[in-house]
């Protein structure tokens, strides 16, 4: 990407400088996005859920994005996160900060493990076999009745206020649960723009680029994806535990391959490899389904027509395309 | 937008109309900024069902009759002028999707009421959402989960019957009518666990013999090798508990397979909508059980008056049984709304606990400890002779009649007595 330095692309005389300067500062003006946006969402719990499924598709685009791996499993990261997080709270009376760790630890871990296990394939087996341990994740978190509520999902995740340095703040306004969701989603686009800009990023994007050569510079390249995909699920893991402190609940459907599907589709239709595009494509998509879906009970087709239009004139995804305009 | 403004004023006409329909398009764009305050003035109902998805043609019907009963208050005068409104949306039979629809409902909407939900998962997630914000929730689906003390609150009313209840008046008509040795096929998943669990209490008081229960994923498509295993058990009932299309398609392969001959197959639960959609042959001499047929109407007035109301406003339709579900869970807010002669919530709380109802299909109330509508089941069998219409389509067997002896106790609940 051209935000690293190590690119060689794009010669510096030919982008304008408010480019130049939107790239150096990207992550703060997502912040500024992000202040601003429940002013103009139709409702307050959907700018949420934005917020929470553009963190997840972030995560996601580390591995799909920028180090050039389809996963088909991220459902199972997404939803380990959730399921800790509410497990911490339901069970184990955590506060609401331990349990937010918690969910990060859990997506890590469960990177971790299938990582270790999907990272030497490539590809559509890579594809294959991050779905398939998905699925077992799935089925481990549906047979765990006692603690995960099964069928039926979890519930009880009630965080009514929360203790920040001794204020007390109502976490039941749907605003001010707007604004703690979205300082954890920003300090995480910090996080992952440093990432991004550190010599470990540019390995990333090396390694997409041109595996043997990466090697033959000395990278170890196993490692490299590796880590790469366990960072993935701390972002991961990070939105699935706000979605169960959003909505209170966690249901199972959050680890089914659809969710999965979901975070791929959302990445395509913002742009993939773009440091803004997921977060441009959760918004589209949510924003359609919800808004359209008051209207009329044959929504699906009218979004339909939508994401075919996005695919024929945005082949770069919809914020990709307008970055590749805007820099000519 | 007349000369006048033009000349007396510096602006111009173009500009004048360029910025008032960019102000029309914002205000009725859903995006615009929400500085008014939502008026007052009506009484809200929020109303989540999956209108997409397998259950769609059911949660239309049940938008219809929640309809047809907030348009019934109105017409009698609403709470003293204040009318009602329905605020329907779609849930996607999704319980993050309810959850986020029952937030938008609550917060932006600013219900007074919700009520609706076709699946357990969904109005559980329902459930915690309102029981958080002190909103008053009347579920009308089935589930044994909501009566329990650990998702129950005081805004908490179930208007379903619950898989205990059908099972249990299910089994106890035909236990002591077609047998003691019984084999089960079981949809996998909480419903089908509930039913089971529910039909073997009751067998207890039968002595009945459980052979064997199979169980089937959901969404099974072949049940040709389960149905032989099946048939070698030698059973005198084959109870078959699943639902929708996997209920449809166990049913006639098992017709195919000529076990009607000898085994009788019972249903916990038989949908109006499944037993149209599969045809008379499929569903032929099945027993089970449901909340709410049409044909009862010779036996109760409130019955007629339904059916009657529902026939002028949808041209001569017949609701179904869980469209009745979506009239009875508006209506008794509406009527806890009268009697109480106020929206606020505590009001209407002690309201509804101390309603005793008819309002479509005999007399009913809410147990006071889970607020579990107390009502009548139905025992029905399908029928594929003499039909009268399109929708007559059972035969109503047997009635249980309102008990609170067919629920479970509300010590075993979890409830303080």
């Amino acid at each position: 990407m051209t935000e690293t330095p190590q690119s060689i692309k794009q010669p510096a005389a030919a982008t304008g400088s408010w480019y130049e300067f939107a790239t150096r500062h990207r992550a703060s003006i997502v912040a500024a996005v992000i202040l601003v946006f429940p002013l103009v969402m139709p409702f307050t719990a959907l700018a949420v859920n934005i917020l929470i499924y553009g963190l997840y598709a972030l995560g996601f685009n580390l591995v799909f994005g920028y180090l050039g791996l389809l996963s088909f499993g991220h459902a199972a990261l997404f939803g380990t996160g959730a399921y800790l997080c509410g497990i911490a709270i339901v069970h184990f009376g955590w506060p609401w900060y331990a349990a937010i760790a918690a969910g990060v630890a859990g997506g890590l871990l469960m990177a971790l493990l299938i990582g270790v296990l999907a990272i030497r394939t490539r590809g559509i087996y890579f594809a294959m076999v991050t779905m398939a341990l998905s699925q077992c994740v799935y089925y481990l978190f549906y047979q765990a009745v006692d603690l995960t509520g099964g069928e039926n999902g979890l519930r009880g995740i009630n965080v009514r206020t929360i203790d920040l340095f001794g204020l007390r703040i109502d976490f039941i306004n749907p605003m001010i649960r707007y604004y703690v969701i979205a300082a954890f989603v920003i300090a995480a686009f910090f996080v992952m723009s440093r990432i991004l800009a550190s010599p470990f990023g540019a390995v990333i994007e090396a390694v997409r680029e041109n595996e043997m050569r990466a090697r033959a510079s000395g990278y170890d390249v196993t490692l490299t994806r590796l880590l790469t995909f366990v960072l993935s699920g701390g972002f991961c893991g990070l939105a699935g535990a706000l979605q169960a402190l959003h909505l209170s609940i966690v249901p199972i459907e959050i680890l089914h391959y659809e969710t999965s599907g979901l975070v791929v589709m959302i990445a395509l239709l913002g742009g993939m490899g773009t440091f803004f595009g997921p977060m441009v494509g959760a918004a589209v998509f949510l924003v359609l389904e919800n808004v359209v879906s008051v209207w009329t009970v044959h929504w699906q087709l009218i979004v339909g027509a939508i994401f075919i239009a996005c695919v024929l004139f945005f082949p770069a995804g919809i914020w990709g395309t307008l970055i590749a305009r805007g820099r000519r | 937008m007349t000369n006048k403004v033009t000349k007396a004023g510096s602006i111009s006409r173009r500009r004048l109309l360029t910025t008032a329909s960019a102000g029309a398009a914002l205000a009725v764009s859903p995006f615009r900024i929400n500085l008014l305050k939502a008026e007052e003035a009506a009484i809200k109902i929020g109303f989540p069902v999956p209108l997409t998805g397998p259950y769609g043609a059911e949660a239309q019907d049940q938008v219809r009759a929640g309809q047809l009963a907030v348009a019934q208050f109105n017409d009698a005068g609403g709470l003293n002028g204040r009318k009602a409104e329905l605020i329907v949306r779609d849930d996607r039979l999704n319980p993050g999707e309810a959850a986020t629809r029952t937030l938008e409902l609550v917060e932006k909407e600013k219900v007074n009421f919700v009520v609706g939900s076709l699946s357990a998962a969904v109005q559980l997630a329902i459930n915690n959402v309102t029981k958080e914000r002190g909103v008053i929730f009347n579920s009308i689906s089935q589930s044994d989960a909501i009566n329990e003390a650990a998702d129950f609150s005081k805004h908490t009313f179930h208007e379903a019957l619950n898989p205990h209840m059908t099972s249990g008046a299910v089994g106890r008509y035909a236990f002591a009518k077609f047998g003691k040795r019984v084999a089960f096929l079981t949809a996998d998943y909480a419903y089908g666990h509930e039913m089971v669990r529910g039909f073997l209490e009751v067998g207890k008081e039968f002595n009945v013999e459980n052979l064997g229960d199979i169980r089937h994923p959901l969404g099974t498509t072949d049940f040709s090798t389960l149905l032989p295993r099946l048939q070698a058990l030698k059973p005198d009932i084959l109870c078959i508990s699943n639902f929708g299309r996997d209920q449809q398609i166990a049913l006639k392969q098992a017709t195919d397979f000529g076990i009607k001959k000898s085994i009788q197959i019972i249903a916990p639960l038989l949908s109006h909508a499944s037993r149209v959609a599969a045809g008379p042959q499929a569903f032929e001499g099945v027993v089970g059980g449901c909340s709410f047929y049409w044909g009862i109407e010779d036996k109760f007035a409130s019955t007629k008056a339904f059916n009657d109301a529902f026939r002028k406003t949808y041209d001569g339709k017949l609701p179904t049984d869980y469209g009745a579900l979506g009239y009875g869970g508006v209506r008794t807010v509406l009527e806890a709304v009268k009697g109480a002669g106020s929206v606020e919530t505590d009001k209407v709380v002690a309201a509804l606990e101390a309603l005793k109802y008819d309002d479509y299909k005999g007399p009913q109330y809410y147990r006071k400890c889970d607020h579990q509508s107390v009502q009548s089941v139905l025992v029905i069998k399908s029928k594929s002779k003499d039909l009268r219409n399109e929708s007559d389509v059972f035969e109503v067997l047997s009635t249980e009649e309102p008990n609170e002896k067919n629920l479970r106790t509300c010590e075993a609940l979890g409830h303080k007595s």
